[in-house]
């Protein structure tokens, strides 16, 4: 048990330094910081949704159009930012393998932690915002909210633990990526809800792991208006699985590293 | 301790693979001085790296059982895009140390004063080697691994680094890789030449000095 907890007191003070690090580095310490990470997803998701707005009219199916994509575009850039950043990372941090009790793991696992702590803080503000303007509704249920970014958070992480190792093998991994992660927008719940499309393209659509923790923020928001669908197994064990997959490929390709 | 039992290492090299290292089965004891010996391309950097856990070893296994620092050499242990004060924090951070504590020492040891205000890919390789020794020699281990750096470097700071390791740390193990017989002879228990991917553990220093040199003649 005591071994227990000193693993876990080395394990949250090497997270912490390795966050620390990665901001300090990435966005260094002028002008606004490391509130850089939240501006990217604020970007898109306020940009497209004024697209959106001008291109649909003002509402969607009920609910109001600026807002439904505000939800659905943070979740979706969080992912593409957190898989593109794990693409080589073992090889970009190889200087700290030097010590010990940094793991490969904790590379990715603080990319992820990075990019979806600066995802909420963009949800968090441009839901004040958007409710200052009226064109956002209270949310409905904030343990809803919060589950359904759990989910997706996890979900992405059991991804980048199988992309990241991958990368680090062949190249061909990342000059795929940037079309994949296109091609699987339809797939990621952002700008639909399985009760809008014909039932069998929704029943489809139910099985991508995304969009459960898509449906359950959706519901968290805008409350009994929606129709949401969603069922935790689906992306839990979905994250189980390539989870595990991923695990022993990280430990399989540290194996081989070399490092400078 | 440290126990490695019968490690080898390969690398990846065209379709096939260098063999590095072919079975190296070596105890280090607390206290204990070792000189490294070998010629350039022996795998003297490849042990001390599986030593110190970069790399893996392809086949066999390290044990530790005391503390054991990071390999100190040019590169790594540190992020060239940060200062070297950023750089103190993250070590301090990861080790579990007082700042305060580390950032005193490296700003005595190191002597690099306001440069140390600068990213460290801005030092030259003296620098760098101030800083990589500075920082390791903050941290107390049972088992210091040291690849070369310590001839860089003015005579002050030889000095400096004598003093802090040699007879500061008088107690310690030390894995020294070298190429320099004065300092193997000066400071080392014993040494091990490797040759052939295979290593030589000779009890008497000199012995293993007129090896190496026997091997570079040839």
């Amino acid at each position: 048990m005591n071994k227990f907890a000193a693993g876990w007191r080395i394990q949250r003070r090497v997270i912490g330094a390795l966050m620390i690090r990665e901001l300090t580095t990435r966005f260094g310490r002028e002008n606004i910081g490391f509130l850089w990470v939240m501006v990217e997803p604020l970007l898109f998701a306020v940009l497209v949704g004024l697209i959106w707005r001008f291109m649909k009219g003002p509402e969607e199916h009920g609910v109001g159009i600026i807002a439904f994509i505000a939800t659905g575009y943070i979740p979706l850039t969080f992912f593409r930012n957190a898989v593109t950043r794990s693409v080589r990372i073992f090889a970009a941090n190889g200087s700290l393998m030097y010590h010990r009790q940094i793991k490969v793991l904790d590379f990715v696992l603080v990319r992820c932690l990075i990019e979806g702590i600066g995802a909420m803080m963009a949800f968090v503000v441009i839901a004040i915002a958007l409710i200052a303007l009226g064109e956002f509704p209270i949310p409905y249920d904030l343990g809803e909210v919060v589950a359904g970014w759990l989910l997706y958070w996890l979900f992405t992480l059991s991804l980048c633990l199988i992309l990241a190792p991958l990368s680090e093998v062949s190249e061909v991994y990342e000059k795929l990526l940037p079309v994949t992660t296109y091609i699987m927008i339809p797939f990621s719940g952002a700008f639909t809800m399985q009760s809008w499309l014909t039932p069998a393209a929704g029943a489809f659509l139910y099985y991508s792991p995304f969009v459960h923790g898509m449906e359950l923020i959706r519901e968290g928001i805008f409350g009994p208006v929606i129709e949401a669908r969603w069922d935790p197994t689906v992306p839990l064990a979905a994250s189980m699985v390539l989870g595990l997959v991923g695990l022993a490929l990280c430990r399989n390709i540290r194996r081989h590293l070399v490092v400078e | 301790m440290i126990y490695c039992e019968a490690l080898t290492k390969s690398y990846p090299m065209g379709s096939g693979r260098k063999q590095v290292l072919k079975g190296i089965d070596l105890q280090i004891a607390p206290g204990e001085k070792i000189g490294l010996l070998g010629r350039n391309g022996a795998g003297k950097t490849t042990l001390i790296k599986l030593l110190g856990g970069v790399e893996m070893p392809t086949s066999g296994r390290v044990r530790r059982r005391m503390s054991v620092s990071w390999p100190l050499g040019f590169a790594g242990g540190f992020q060239g895009s940060l200062t070297g004060y950023d750089n103190a924090r993250f070590i301090a951070r990861i080790y579990g140390q007082e700042y305060r504590q580390i950032r005193d020492f490296v700003e005595d040891f190191s002597g690099l004063g306001r440069q140390l205000k600068m990213p460290v890919k801005t030092y030259s390789s003296g620098m760098r080697a101030r800083l990589a020794f500075a920082l390791s020699l903050a941290i107390e281990f049972d088992c210091y691994l040291i690849d070369e750096i310590i001839m860089v470097g003015d005579a002050s700071f030889h000095q400096k680094s004598h003093e802090e390791l040699f007879v500061k740390r008088a107690d310690r193990a030390l894995v020294l890789a070298s190429h320099s017989p004065g300092l193997i002879r000066e400071f080392c228990d014993r040494a091990i030449v490797i040759e052939q991917g295979l290593a030589h553990v000779y009890p008497d220093v000199d012995e293993a000095l007129d090896v190496y040199s026997a091997l570079c003649a040839a």
